[in-house]
C-alpha cells in the first residue's frame, strides 16, 4: 500500500470571512414600498414589472419603484438608492 | 442583491435554472451564503415577452414567501471549508495518483487532464522559485475572490507540473488578472460568452524559461512551457479564483481558449518596441500581460508586400463581430502579427501609426454590428446612440463606423513563425500588465 499526501489546491473566499446573513423579512408586503432594480436587459424588465403587479393585487397598499442603471451590474447609486427608498427589492439580470 | 441586503433590506434576485449554481457560488463569493432566490425554468433574455409575464406568475407564490417571514430561513448547506492536506491510498504510488485524480475530477478541480500530485516535497521546490514568502498575500482572485496566497499558486502549480522558475511568472500572471479592467474581469469571466485569458509574457525570462514566440498557441513538444504556465494559471483561476465551469463561469458553449496559454512576444522578429515597454517597463526587465479574449480569426495575406497593404489587409479582416454602443465602449482587439506582417509595416509604420491605420480602416456597417442587440426594449444603450432608435433598419445598414473606439483600442504584439498570418482576438476589458523580477528568487 502507497499513501499519498497532498496539499489542497482550493483557496479560502476573503468574503467568507465575514460572511453576513440575510436581513429579517416582514410578516406582510402590506403597505411596503417594493423596488425593481433591472439590470436593462431584455425580458428582465418585463418580469420584474409582472412581480410588481402581482404583489400588488395580493397585498394592500403596495408601491412600487422601477430602477435602473442601464446595465450590468447596476452601479452602486441606484442599488443605494433602491435600497434607501424601499422596504424590500427584487432583481433580475434576465441570466 | 446582496448589496441591498447590506443596507439592511430585503432583497432577492429571480434567477433562471441553469443559474442556480452561479447564484449559490456568487453569494458565497460575496459573502451572503445564505442569500434566498427565486427560480424561474428559462432564462428572460430570448423569451418572448408573455412567456416572460406566465413564467413571472408561477414563480410569485416564491417570491412572496421569500420576501416575507413566511419563506424558509434555513441555511443553505454550504460544505465543509477545505482541509489543508489531503490523503490518498492505493496499491502503489501510481495508484494512489490515479486515485488523487478520480476525486478531484469528481469535484472537478482540474482541467480534464491527468494532474500532478501536489505534495509537500513538489510544492516546497516551488516556494523556492520566488523570494516571497509562502503565506504571502498576492490578491484576492476574481472572479470569486478567493485568497491567492503564495503557497496556494504553488499549490496549483504544482498540479500543472510546472517547474520552480515558472513560479515568478504564474505569480506575476495571477497578479495581473486581479488588475484587468472592470473588478479583475470579473463579469467578463462570469458571462455565458467564452472569455478567456491568454498570457504574454516579455523580456528576458521569456527565452530563459522555453517560452516558445513563435508558433505558441498550439499543442505538443514545443510549446512545453506554454502550455504549462497557462495551465498552472488556468488552475490558480479555477481553485482559487473559483471559476467552476457552471458556478461562475458560465459559458454558453465554452471555448478551447480556457486552456489557458501563455506565449512570449517574439522580440527578436519586431521592428518596434515589445509591448512591455510600451507599459513602461525597461526592454531588460520582464513582465507579463493578461488579456482576456471573446474568439479568435486567422487574417491571412496571400501576397500583399508593403506595409500598407498588409495593414489594410488586416483592417478589413477585423472587422468581425459586434460593436458595443453601450457606455462601455467599442471593445477591443489583441491582434498577434507574424514577423512576415510586422516586418514590411514596420519598414514605414512605427507601432502607433499602424494601430492609427487599423482604427481608420476598420470600418463595419453600424446596423450589422448591432443586430445582436435590438434596440427596443433595451436600456443599455447610452445616450449618446439613443438617436438610432428611430432609424429604419436600411437607415442603420448604411451607417459606417469604426468597430472599436480608438487606436488605442488595437493592442498589437509580434508573435508567430515565418509566413503572414496575422491571429485578431476580439478582447477586453483592458489588459493589465505586472512586472515578473519582482518575484524572482
Amino acid at each position: 500500500m502507497h499513501l499519498l499526501e497532498i496539499l489542497n489546491p482550493v483557496a479560502p473566499q476573503r468574503a467568507m470571512q465575514s460572511a453576513l446573513q440575510p436581513n429579517p423579512r416582514p410578516k406582510s408586503l402590506d403597505g411596503k414600498t417594493v423596488g425593481l432594480v433591472w439590470s436593462g436587459t431584455h425580458g428582465g424588465d418585463v418580469a420584474l414589472k409582472t412581480a410588481g403587479e402581482e404583489l400588488q393585487k395580493r397585498f394592500k397598499n403596495v408601491r412600487v419603484n422601477f430602477y435602473t442603471g442601464g446595465n450590468y451590474p447596476n452601479p452602486p447609486h441606484i442599488l443605494k438608492q433602491a435600497g434607501e427608498e424601499c422596504d424590500v427589492v427584487i432583481g433580475a439580470t434576465a441570466d | 442583491m446582496i448589496e441591498v441586503e447590506k443596507m439592511g433590506k430585503p432583497a432577492i434576485p429571480i434567477v433562471s435554472g441553469r443559474f442556480e449554481g452561479d447564484a449559490v457560488a456568487s453569494s458565497r463569493a460575496f459573502g451572503m451564503p445564505d442569500l434566498k432566490w427565486v427560480i424561474v425554468p428559462r432564462i428572460y433574455r430570448n423569451l418572448a415577452h408573455d412567456l416572460c409575464a406566465s413564467q413571472t406568475v408561477a414563480a410569485m407564490d416564491d417570491i412572496v414567501k421569500i420576501l416575507t417571514a413566511s419563506g424558509d430561513t434555513s441555511s443553505r448547506k454550504t460544505g465543509p471549508e477545505p482541509t489543508s492536506v489531503e490523503r490518498f491510498e492505493g496499491d502503489d504510488r501510481w495508484d494512489a495518483v490515479l486515485r488523487m485524480n478520480q476525486e478531484f475530477m469528481k469535484r472537478d478541480l482540474g482541467d480534464g487532464f491527468l494532474l500532478h500530485p501536489p505534495t509537500k516535497q513538489a510544492v516546497a521546490a516551488l516556494l523556492k522559485g520566488t523570494r516571497l514568502a509562502a503565506d504571502t498575500v498576492v490578491c484576492d482572485m476574481p472572479p470569486g475572490f478567493g485568497i491567492a496566497t503564495v503557497e496556494k499558486i504553488a499549490v496549483n502549480a504544482a498540479l500543472a507540473g510546472a517547474k520552480p522558475e515558472h513560479m515568478p511568472v504564474i505569480i506575476a500572471a495571477v497578479k495581473a488578472l486581479s488588475k484587468v479592467g472592470g473588478h479583475g474581469g470579473k463579469s467578463l469571466l462570469m458571462s455565458t460568452s467564452p472569455n478567456a485569458p491568454l498570457l504574454m509574457v516579455n523580456g528576458p525570462i521569456g527565452k530563459k524559461v522555453g517560452l516558445n514566440p513563435r508558433s505558441a498557441l498550439g499543442p505538443g513538444r514545443d510549446n512545453e512551457i506554454n502550455i504549462v504556465i497557462g495551465r498552472a494559471f488556468y488552475l490558480c483561476l479555477k481553485n482559487i479564483g473559483y471559476w467552476y465551469p457552471n458556478q461562475m463561469d458560465m459559458d454558453t458553449i465554452g471555448t478551447t481558449r480556457k486552456f489557458v496559454m501563455c506565449v512570449a512576444e517574439n522580440e527578436a522578429a519586431s521592428p518596434w518596441d515589445p509591448y512591455h515597454v510600451d507599459q513602461g517597463f525597461k526592454p531588460n526587465e520582464s513582465a507579463v500581460t493578461v488579456f482576456v479574449t471573446d474568439g479568435e480569426l486567422d487574417v491571412q495575406d496571400q501576397g500583399n508586400t508593403t506595409g500598407e497593404g498588409l495593414l489594410k489587409n488586416l483592417a478589413y479582416g477585423s472587422t468581425f463581430g459586434t460593436r458595443s454602443i453601450q457606455d462601455k465602449g467599442g471593445g477591443e482587439r489583441l491582434i498577434f502579427i507574424p514577423p512576415d506582417v510586422a516586418g514590411p509595416v514596420g519598414k514605414t509604420f512605427t507601432k502607433k501609426q499602424a494601430r492609427e491605420f487599423l482604427h481608420k480602416h476598420c470600418y463595419h456597417s453600424l446596423g450589422k454590428l448591432i443586430q445582436y442587440m435590438p434596440l427596443k426594449g433595451e436600456a443599455r444603450v447610452a445616450k449618446n446612440w439613443k438617436w438610432l432608435e428611430n432609424l429604419t433598419e436600411e437607415q442603420l445598414l448604411q451607417i459606417t463606423v469604426p468597430v472599436v473606439d480608438g487606436p488605442e483600442s488595437f493592442y498589437l504584439a509580434v508573435v508567430g513563425a515565418d509566413r503572414a498570418k496575422t491571429a485578431v482576438f476580439p478582447s477586453g476589458p483592458s489588459p493589465a500588465t505586472v512586472g515578473i523580477d519582482q518575484y524572482l528568487p
